[in-house]
């Protein structure tokens, strides 16, 4: 596996996806190596579960060239997918089965060894955090047990390469991190990850590369630092005000970059406090001013105009 | 966890089968509620229409080639069971894996491909028609409403029963693109329901008006209905081969049909 070590494990090229006359996914390039976590970051309908569908084999691509595991998803699907893990944006765990029995049947469709699935299927439980939920049916899990669970079961041909599609959409706070914190370790082991996602947090923690979608393009390529430095200053100063935002002219010449949204302006600046004392000094008549660190937010606010979750 | 990829190679059949155990071991939990239908349902039939209704018209044995009442309606049951059957695992179950519970998705996801996804699918429904014919059978012939030793056969000419229903209902199922199963009662009421009452399964359909017998001879039940009866009663001629070819049509078209529109329906 040395030499596949330094080819990419998935390569697309002009990557296109339509469904009919609508364009879901529009020419991208993109390139994953071996051991890292890659994201895709975009707004609802951006095109990333497009993507991930069409590198898992199961979404035919309309255009451009797409090589996963080296091989192409189009002519060689069930060998790809006998060495990847899918997690699918939509869980689809069966509900007849238990918690154990949704991997054991999970393992059988690989042609694993019945003692072989049995021991990972406890390691994996075990790993996620369910040994104790193993005979109980999946349907009263929460939501967060449930994502784990299917991470569990997608691990369980030990994949070379898992797609998480919003491995957290839907979660509070801490089932969240609990689910990043096992997210980490797989990449500690060596897992490469691609992951789709639109909350930048959950970009920032997990991603060494990501890229930026947008309107089924993508818009930006970086690791999240890169991508702040490139695109945006170093800090932020919010202002919040008692109506609508109204400054005519008076943010003049603050900062690099203003942008006025609905409920606050924001200010890239790379003198955060100095812009915060200058808006008091002119007298705006802000409700209150907050200083903080630029965020992927913010890159993806300057790259399209909008913001990332509305 | 990476390092090397060591994942077993499967065969085609091998993939096949574990969607069929993947059925199975789902069953376990819910063929009580089935087990009525399945099982019970087609012998307390035979008990009131075949037994009981039966006494009441055995005196005109002519009009049924000469079999006891009993022993002419056990096929017609055996038949129709089949055919509920089949046809049931083809409606919510198959409308649940693709759009409800999505665990079809999941199937998808690992080496199994489409045609081994329904295919095995199908030989669950398979394998329920199977035990359910046999089962009926047994019972049947204990309660002396079977004359022939090939009754032996006649839970296999009650698979391909089954599986004629089971397989193009699969296809229906698929095309439904909305998730739609408002069609499934109406299916049930204009199809297998009428099927059941008047396709040969309690009365010879030479019963029927002349305009309607070939509407009769038309739908897979009866062409069930009849190969079953031959096998039961050892009345056993050249036809059955019609019936059979007529009845594999069914289940390779069906089946054909089925793959193609899974594929529409789970690869986008
Ligand atoms: N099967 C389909 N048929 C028609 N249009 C589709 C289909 N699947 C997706 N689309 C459209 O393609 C676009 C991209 O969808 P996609 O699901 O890839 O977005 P996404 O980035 O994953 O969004 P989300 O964050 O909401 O999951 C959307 O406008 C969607 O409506
Ligand atoms: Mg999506």
């Amino acid at each position: 596996m040395s030499s596949a070590a330094d080819s990419p494990l998935i390569e697309a090229h002009d990557l296109t996806k339509r469904f009919g006359d609508f364009t879901a996914v529009d020419s991208v390039d993109f390139s994953v190596r071996a051991g890292e976590t890659f994201g895709f970051l975009g707004p609802n309908g951006a095109g990333k579960t497009s993507t991930m569908r069409m590198i898992s084999a199961v979404s035919p691509v309309s255009g451009g060239t797409l090589r996963v595991l080296g091989r192409d998803p189009a002519t060689h699907g069930p060998e790809i997918k006998a060495r990847m893990g899918v997690v699918p944006q939509q869980d689809t765990l069966d509900f007849e089965l238990t918690v154990y029995e949704n991997i054991l049947v999970y393992g059988n469709y690989f042609g694993l060894a019945k003692d072989v699935i049995a021991a990972r299927a406890n390691e994996l439980l075990e790993f996620v955090q369910l040994s104790e939920r193993r005979d109980s049916k999946v349907e009263p899990l929460s939501g967060g047990m449930k994502r784990r669970l299917t991470i569990a079961r997608a691990l369980v041909n030990e994949p070379e390469l898992l797609l998480l599609d919003e491995p957290t959409t839907g979660l509070d706070p801490q089932a969240r991190h609990v689910l990043w914190d096992r997210l980490y370790r797989l990449k500690q082991q060596g897992v490469t990850q691609v992951l789709t996602t639109h909350y930048m947090d959950e970009a920032e923690q997990l991603c060494d590369r990501l890229v930026v979608m947008d309107q089924a393009k993508i818009v930006a390529e970086g690791s999240p630092r890169q991508l702040i430095d490139r695109y945006v200053q170093r800090e932020v100063v919010e202002l919040r005000f008692a109506g609508t935002p109204s400054v005519d002219g008076q943010l003049e010449g603050l900062g690099e970059r203003v942008e006025v949204l609905a409920d606050r302006i924001l200010i890239g600046t790379d003198d955060g406090d100095g812009t915060a004392h200058a808006v008091h000094e002119r007298g705006v008549p802000v409700e209150s001013v907050l200083v903080r660190r630029s965020t992927l937010e913010d890159v993806f606010l300057t790259l399209t105009g909008r913001t990332l979750v509305d | 966890m990476a390092a090397v990829a060591h994942v077993p190679s499967t065969t085609p059949l091998e993939r096949t089968f574990a969607v069929t155990s993947w059925h199975a071991r789902s069953y376990r939990r819910t063929w009580r509620a089935t087990i009525t239908t399945a099982f019970l349902n087609p012998i307390f039939f035979l008990l009131s229409v075949g037994v009981l209704l039966g006494q009441l018209i055995d005196d005109d044995r002519a009009q049924l080639g000469g079999l006891s009442y009993v022993e002419f309606v056990a096929p017609g049951l055996l038949a129709a069971t089949a055919m509920q059957m089949g046809a049931n695992d083809a409606m919510w179950p198959v409308m649940a894996g693709i759009k409800w519970l999505r665990t079809y998705h999941a199937v998808l996801a690992t080496p199994v491909r489409v045609g081994e996804l329904v295919i095995g699918t199908m030989g669950w429904s398979g394998v329920r028609v199977l035990s359910a014919a046999a089962i009926f059978t047994a019972v049947a012939a204990i309660g002396g409403a079977i004359p022939s030793a090939l009754a032996v056969l006649a839970p296999f000419a009650a698979l391909l029963t089954g599986l004629a229903l089971n397989a193009p209902i699969t296809a229906f199922s698929a095309s439904l693109e909305g998730g739609d199963d408002g069609w499934y009662p109406a299916l049930n009421r204009f199809a297998l329901i009428p099927m059941f009452l008047f396709a040969g399964t309690f009365f010879p359909v030479s019963q029927l008006p002349d305009w309607l017998e070939p509407a009769a001879w038309a739908t897979p039940l009866w062409h069930g209905v009849e190969l079953c009866r031959m096998l039961t009663t050892g009345d056993l001629d050249v036809l059955a081969l019609v019936h059979v070819g007529y009845l594999l049509a069914f289940v390779v078209v069906g089946t054909i049909l089925a793959v193609r529109l899974h594929r529409r329906a789970l690869l986008k």
